[in-house]
């Protein structure tokens, strides 16, 4: 934990494990931006991580954006701006592709 | 049984099981054959006056939470007990303390429990949650079952069920009430006990299972999907997916295992609702065969055809243009 942030409250998430060497880590959050942007797309949502600033920043179509430190607050704060859970099995999520 | 981890984290074992399962029994019979080492034990009582300490003369030291269920109201006070014994297992103590076993109430719901130390900033760097094992009443567990969600839940979250009181039951009713057992805990050892110690009993694996009425909540009966990872567009694709589904839908699907390959070895993952345990690096043994990676998936109201598109659609393509591929 960062002593003048706090960051990250907790120590890894459980998706955040898979990696051990920062390459791999870095290599991990780029190549799951992908992945968790095809999740989002349905419901216009959008993910970005510039690779700097810790966690994930998530955008809403309005402008509105979070900061969030895992993949948890991710999908938390995605229902909150989506005001529906983003459900991977859901006739939305699977009907464009 | 027992071994210091070398990540210095304490090893927990949550005691589950319904009001009167047996589990301050076995429990005391465990810490008389030392089968944790030495622990220290935390017992919770729902009800406001502690009785059951007086059965637990053997443990290194003991704690009894007296205030309120520890998975809902009595929560604080047992993230307050568990800092204080990180606190004192991190000072001139450090090593007096093998191991902690947490006797829930037997209104406790397992999982929540598991939930609240994780959540915590402190606990889930200190204590390590290694096995829920859950006591099951072989004469009354076919009633709570049927009527107490609260017991299914309990077995829903074993890792290990104790079936006890088997005594003068009838081995078709003891066969039966396994295979009940199997539906919904797929992945649990079942053993046998009499007062805390492990005997057998016969039984037929063909029995069928009760029928339990599903509770209104819970349509369904338990299903388990098992997902081919081998075809996985890798680690990071699968951990995404999967966080999503168990955040929408954590309610209904209630267990996840699964064994993966990422680039920093093998990963043994496991959940019990919402709540994913973080993921063990598997060792690798290079003597044996590799089992081929796999997810299960255990839960209600989940269409198969559904889980498979999914999968298929945002986990077992590979997306161009991903910098790296699995190994």
């Amino acid at each position: 934990m960062c002593n003048a942030c706090g960051f990250p409250a907790a120590p890894g998430h459980w998706t955040d494990a898979g990696a051990s060497s920062p390459g791999d880590r870095m290599r991990l959050r780029l190549a799951r931006l992908a992945v968790v942007n095809r999740l989002l797309a349905p419901y216009g949502l959008k993910a970005g991580d510039d690779g700097v600033t810790p966690g994930l920043q998530l955008h809403a179509p309005g402008g509105e954006w979070v900061l969030v430190p895992d993949l948890e607050a991710l999908w938390r704060e995605a229902a909150r701006l989506a005001r529906t859970p983003v459900d991977p099995l859901s006739d939305r999520a699977l009907a464009n592709v | 049984m027992f071994e210091t981890r070398s990540d210095g984290r304490l090893p927990l074992t949550i005691v589950g099981g319904f009001l009167g399962a047996g589990k301050s029994t076995w429990l005391r019979h465990q810490l008389y054959t030392k089968s944790f080492g030495r622990v220290h034990v935390l017992v919770n009582e729902a009800a406001e006056l502690p009785v059951d300490d007086l059965l637990l003369g053997r443990a290194e030291r003991l704690d009894v939470l007296a205030n309120g269920c520890a998975c809902c109201t009595g929560r604080e006070t047992l993230v307050a007990a568990l800092r204080k014994i990180c606190d004192a297992a991190s000072g001139a103590d450090a090593g007096k303390i093998q191991a902690l076993v947490l006797e829930t109430s037997g209104l406790a719901d397992p999982a929540s429990i598991a939930n609240a130390i994780q959540q915590d900033p402190i606990l889930v760097r200190r204590i390590v949650l290694v096995r829920t094992v859950v006591l099951v009443d072989v004469g009354a567990a076919l009633d709570q079952m049927a009527e107490e969600r609260l017991a299914r839940q309990q077995i829903e979250a074993a890792d290990e069920i104790v079936m006890t009181k088997a005594v003068g039951t009838s081995r078709l009713h003891r066969s039966r009430l396994v295979a009940t057992l199997r539906n919904l805990a797929p992945g649990a050892m079942i053993t046998w006990a009499e007062f805390g110690v492990e005997t057998s009993q016969e039984i037929d694996p063909g029995a069928a299972p009760y029928s339990l009425p599903e509770p209104e909540d819970a349509p369904g009966p338990i299903q388990t999907h098992r997902l081919d990872a081998r075809s996985a567009g890798g680690w990071w694709a699968l951990s995404a997916w999967l966080s999503a589904l168990l955040f929408a839908r954590g309610d209904r699907i209630v267990r996840v295992k699964g064994v993966i390959s990422t680039p920093a070895g093998r990963l043994l993952l496991q959940s019990v609702r919402h709540h994913v345990q973080p993921p063990e690096i598997l060792p690798n043994d290079l003597r044996r065969e590799r089992e081929p990676d796999f997810l299960v998936l255990i839960g209600r109201d989940v269409d198969q055809h559904r889980i498979q598109r999914s999968w298929d659609t945002f986990v077992g393509v590979v997306s161009d243009g991903l910098p790296g591929t699995e190994p």
